[in-house]
């Protein structure tokens, strides 16, 4: 998301999954929808069949997608910026690119071109192991069929230069024009239900809802919308100054727990964790994970089902779970991938203890001693709130709206405005007369309005935006430039205002700053002002191949902490470390070692299975799926399971580099025979829990609630390795060896 | 922008006043489609409480990992000329008049002919018996409940869920991510087939369909 945002000013997918439908070429990379996002799928093969679109996988692993490829280039994991930039070194040599959108709409082209001279396709196919004529195959296919969409997901997120990683895939759709156009885009899917609604409603360290950041400002913003004393927040924190400070991220929060305080970016250690609807076996470094749970003085544990967290620490008591209710049992609204809001019924009421979300948060609230200001905005002095919140199980619809209301109201930089209640209803009701293809109503009372509305939805009148950054269409009807969020003019001086004869029809034809206050103005004026000149509220500005504000303003490619190429780690090295990073100390260089390669010499990447998500217990505890996937397992090409004197089906020991701990991680785990991995590299699926490096945890389960199947976490030998920005964890590369157990 | 879509006349399958052809429930199963998620063979499991070890639709992958992977659905087809009713010493599998084979589990010895017979491995039967025995047979039942009174308790037991009485279609193709699993009359099904033959220019990929449904059928 960061990559997205340092680009072109959002942070999400820019086009919607139906616009694939339009597409006329489909790169996929580092992404697996078949098995991940299935439902996608439908518009893929759609595109393939209609359009004759060029579907291409590129992919360490030949996934279930890459089988209906016409095209598989198969890439060492986590050489992605090489194999972009070729693609872009062949695009340029051969006058491909789209000349008018770089000129135009685009910011620093010129240090871009420099840096992909550096790339040319001997190199490239040195460093990601694709042939030369593949690069040049895939090249020609992305020019010769435009408009077309790049997908990724986290294949491409999870490396030490991850949010650079993801950069370039956006420069590549850059240089190609497919910016701003139906069937284009840079298409990240994101993985889970409402994902990118949790990215709105400031799910990360280091920003309030609607992305305002942490600054004085976007407090002030907040404390507006919720009515209280900006004061008050203060008081609620140690100074202002950890106020303001970017928190722990889930990443790396153990280590909040494990270093000497002295280390930290705060002044004492963590002492509590609250999980809610997260689980740890997603989580790289499970041992250090492990031994911050055994150290905590307090766990929660909120879920529907009894998580790895409940079970992973070695300790008697301080774990607390509370049964949260499912989607089904409670009223709602969800963003997904689309940047679509759609609503959500409630089905039966919270079954047994279950408590809905809400009811919880309430109840803390109340205890904590601030359920007056937490619950203001529910209007009507508590409308349908129990006078006794710390029994009751849900709350009224109505509540849960007031709640939808209340981000209506504040998240204005983002447009998540015009997503009322009662619009999104009236959506579910008319959900039959939205277009397949485009997503737009045609009639109806919704008539013109596109389904979920998706963000920026400026008004309640606004019809959303579907694809994002296209000035083809006027701004009230949801056309927009690229977002002018870095001001007028760059540090250098050059304009970071688009050129003239590149806005959205009906305003000026230009490119124009942000509406002043349109992000903080709560009464709509300033972007109702906006809207009525035909202007696009965020401005016009450009799109940034340089993002001067972060390291690597260019993108350059860096070898994966645990790389298998020594000699590349001395071109390609990776950052240099970094003293403090979400308030713990973050090594990139001192991390990287050469000669881990001699002892670990198989690369090692995880991902995902269709039949499980995630951490996976509410999947591992369903015996239809457990029945289709029964128990864990890893991927082994047959050379490589032959060379350790192996069998389908044996039992192995997969063992990884010591990280910070200066102990080699280990898990027992079964052979499968397979060609989807080349003889160099192993896959592992990371949905198991239950089992820590051969031990069974199955008697910590509180009685009858034992998942179906309980298996080896594939995080358990993940190893050290995070993005210099973000810091998501680099899970998708790391080295091991295998012996037999 | 590429805005083809192929429309196909659509002729009502019982003709205008509805007095032509009987209905004729089908399936077809586009390979080229299939992504193997297996939706259809968990709905159905749920659908019908299906006992784990038993499937009534199973998604095989041929050549998995490498070039030229394929994924097949494969339900009981209900095929027209069943070689399972043809078999069955005893009259348990039977048409009915919209062409579900059904079956009756009351008849059922488990003999077990229909298992070698049948060309798409429908029938199962319960595992673990001592000598072999292998206990009533189980298959897809097209959703159709079987022979008791529609949604009693004993026909929900014995058979599953009755969608066809309820006029829905059966689990698997309602779930179906990319709608490679279609079900539904034999006119509609091949209207879709025709469709999609027509948009690729070759191929429908219908697995199985002749095997079952006979050429020209």
């Amino acid at each position: 998301m960061a990559g997205l945002a340092n680009v072109f000013g959002y942070g999400a997918m820019t086009n919607h999954q139906n616009d694939i439908r339009n597409s006329r070429s489909i790169m996929i990379i580092g992404m697996n929808p078949a098995e991940n996002h299935p439902i996608s799928m439908q518009h893929i093969l759609t595109a393939k069949e209609v359009n004759r679109a060029v579907v291409i996988s590129v992919d360490p692993r030949f996934t279930k997608t890459s089988a209906f490829a016409n095209k598989y280039v198969r890439i060492r994991s986590g050489t992605d910026v090489p194999f972009i930039y070729g693609l872009i070194h062949i695009i340029l040599a051969n006058g491909w690119e789209d000349k008018k959108i770089i000129q135009e709409r685009t910011f620093g082209f010129e240090e871009f071109k420099a840096e992909i001279a550096k790339y040319d396709p001997a190199t490239v196919a040195d460093i990601t192991g694709c042939s030369q004529a593949d690069l040049q195959w895939v090249a020609r296919a992305l020019a010769e069929n435009r408009p077309g969409t790049v997908i990724w997901a986290m294949g491409g997120t999870q490396h030490n230069h991850g949010t650079a990683l993801v950069r370039t895939y956006c420069h590549l759709q850059l240089v190609l024009g497919n910016m701003g156009v139906p069937g284009g885009g840079t298409d990240v899917f994101r993985g889970h239900d409402s994902i990118q609604g949790v990215t709105d409603i400031g799910g990360g360290p280091e920003t309030l809802p609607g992305y305002y950041g942490i600054g004085e400002t976007a407090w002030k913003h907040w404390a507006k919308v919720w009515d209280v004393p900006y004061e008050w927040l203060v008081s609620r924190f140690k100074n202002k100054q950890m106020m303001e400070k970017p928190g722990f991220t889930v990443a790396r929060w153990y280590e909040g727990v494990l270093l000497d305080s002295k280390e930290l970016g705060q002044d004492v250690n963590l002492k509590a964790a609250f999980f809610w609807g997260h689980s740890t076996n997603s989580m790289q470094q499970m041992d250090r994970v492990k031994r911050a749970l055994e150290k905590l003085e307090l766990i929660v544990d909120v879920d529907p089902f009894v998580t790895n967290t409940a079970v992973l620490p070695d300790r008697s008591d301080g774990v607390y779970l509370l049964p949260a209710a499912t989607n089904y049992e409670q009223w709602g609204s969800s963003v997904n991938t689309n940047r679509d809001n759609q609503y959500r019924q409630r089905v039966v009421e919270p079954v047994w203890e279950a408590r809905t979300d809400l009811a919880i948060m309430v109840d803390l609230a109340e205890r904590l001693g601030f359920r007056k200001q937490f619950t203001h905005n529910m209007k009507g002095g508590l409308r349908g709130i129990p006078a006794d919140v710390k029994t009751a199980k849900s709350f009224s619809e109505q509540t849960m709206n007031d709640v939808l209301r209340e981000i209506n109201t504040g998240a204005l930089s983002i447009g998540y405005v015009g997503h009322t209640p009662e619009r999104l209803k009236r959506q579910q009701e008319w959900a039959h007369v939205f277009d397949i293809r485009t997503k737009k109503a045609e009639g109806g009372p919704v008539h013109g309005e596109s389904w979920g509305l998706p963000w920026p939805c400026w008004t309640d009148t606004h019809p959303g935006t579907p694809i994002l950054y296209r000035n083809d269409i006027p701004a009230a009807e949801g056309g927009c430039g690229f977002r002018a969020v870095w001001g007028p003019k760059a540090p250098d001086g050059r304009t970071m205002l688009a050129a003239d004869g590149s806005a959205p029809p009906g305003g000026p034809n230009a490119g124009y700053p942000a509406q002043k206050d349109y992000a903080t103005d709560l009464t709509l004026g300033a972007i109702k002002e906006a809207l009525a000149e035909g202007r696009s509220p965020y401005g016009n500005g450009r799109a940034r191949f340089n993002s001067w504000n972060i390291p690597d303003p260019v993108p350059v490619h860096r070898e994966p902490i645990h790389s298998p190429r020594p000699d590349l780690i001395v071109k390609w090295p990776t950052y240099d470390d970094v003293k403090e990073l979400y308030r713990v100390p973050t090594p990139f260089k001192s991390m990287q070692k050469p000669e881990w390669v001699k002892q670990y010499p198989i690369i090692l990447t995880t991902g995902r299975v269709v039949e499980l998500e995630g951490g996976s217990a509410q999947e591992r505890n369903s015996l239809w799926l457990v029945e289709l996937n029964p128990e864990m397992y890893v991927e082994m090409h047959p050379k490589l399971v032959h060379d350790h004197g192996l069998r389908h089906g044996d039992w192995v020991w997969i063992e990884t580099p010591e990280d910070m701990d200066g102990k080699p991680s280990r898990i027992k785990v079964k052979v499968k025979m397979t060609k989807r991995v080349g003889p160099d590299t192993v896959f592992l699926p990371f949905h198991w829990g239950g089992v820590f490096e051969g031990k069974s945890l199955a008697h910590k389960f509180p009685e009858g609630n034992v998942p179906y199947t309980i298996g080896e976490s594939a995080n358990t030998v993940t190893t050290y390795g995070y993005d210099r920005v973000t810091q998501m964890q680099e899970t998708k590369t790391t080295l091991c060896r295998i012996k037999k157990a | 922008m590429a805005d083809a879509t192929v429309s196909i006349p659509f002729r009502q399958a019982a003709g205008p006043e509805m007095k032509y052809a009987p209905s004729r429930l089908k399936f077809y199963i586009d390979v080229k489609r299939c992504i193997e998620c297996g939706g259809c063979e968990v709905a159905c499991k749920n659908e019908n409480n299906v006992p784990a070890g038993i499937a009534r639709i199973r998604v095989v992958t041929i050549n998995e990992g490498e070039p030229g992977e394929t994924n097949v659905a494969v339900p009981c087809m209900h095929c027209s000329k069943a070689p399972c009713v043809a078999v069955c010493p005893v009259d348990a599998l039977f048409h009915r008049p919209d062409g579900i084979v059904a079956l009756n589990k009351e008849t059922c010895i488990g003999c077990g002919y229909c298992l070698y017979a049948c060309p798409f491995g429908a029938p199962q039967f319960p595992k673990g018996a001592p000598f072999g025995a292998r206990g009533v047979m189980d298959k897809c039942t097209y959703c159709a409940g079987g022979p008791e009174v529609p949604f009693s308790e004993r026909e929900r037991r014995m058979y599953g869920a009755n969608r066809i009485a309820e006029g829905k279609l059966p689990m698997c193709a309602s779930v179906c991510a990319t709608k490679a699993l279609v079900a539904g009359d034999a006119e509609e099904v091949a209207n879709v087939v025709r469709m999609r033959v027509a948009t690729r220019g070759a191929g429908g990929g219908a697995w199985g369909w002749d095997a079952a449904y006979g050429k020209g059928y």
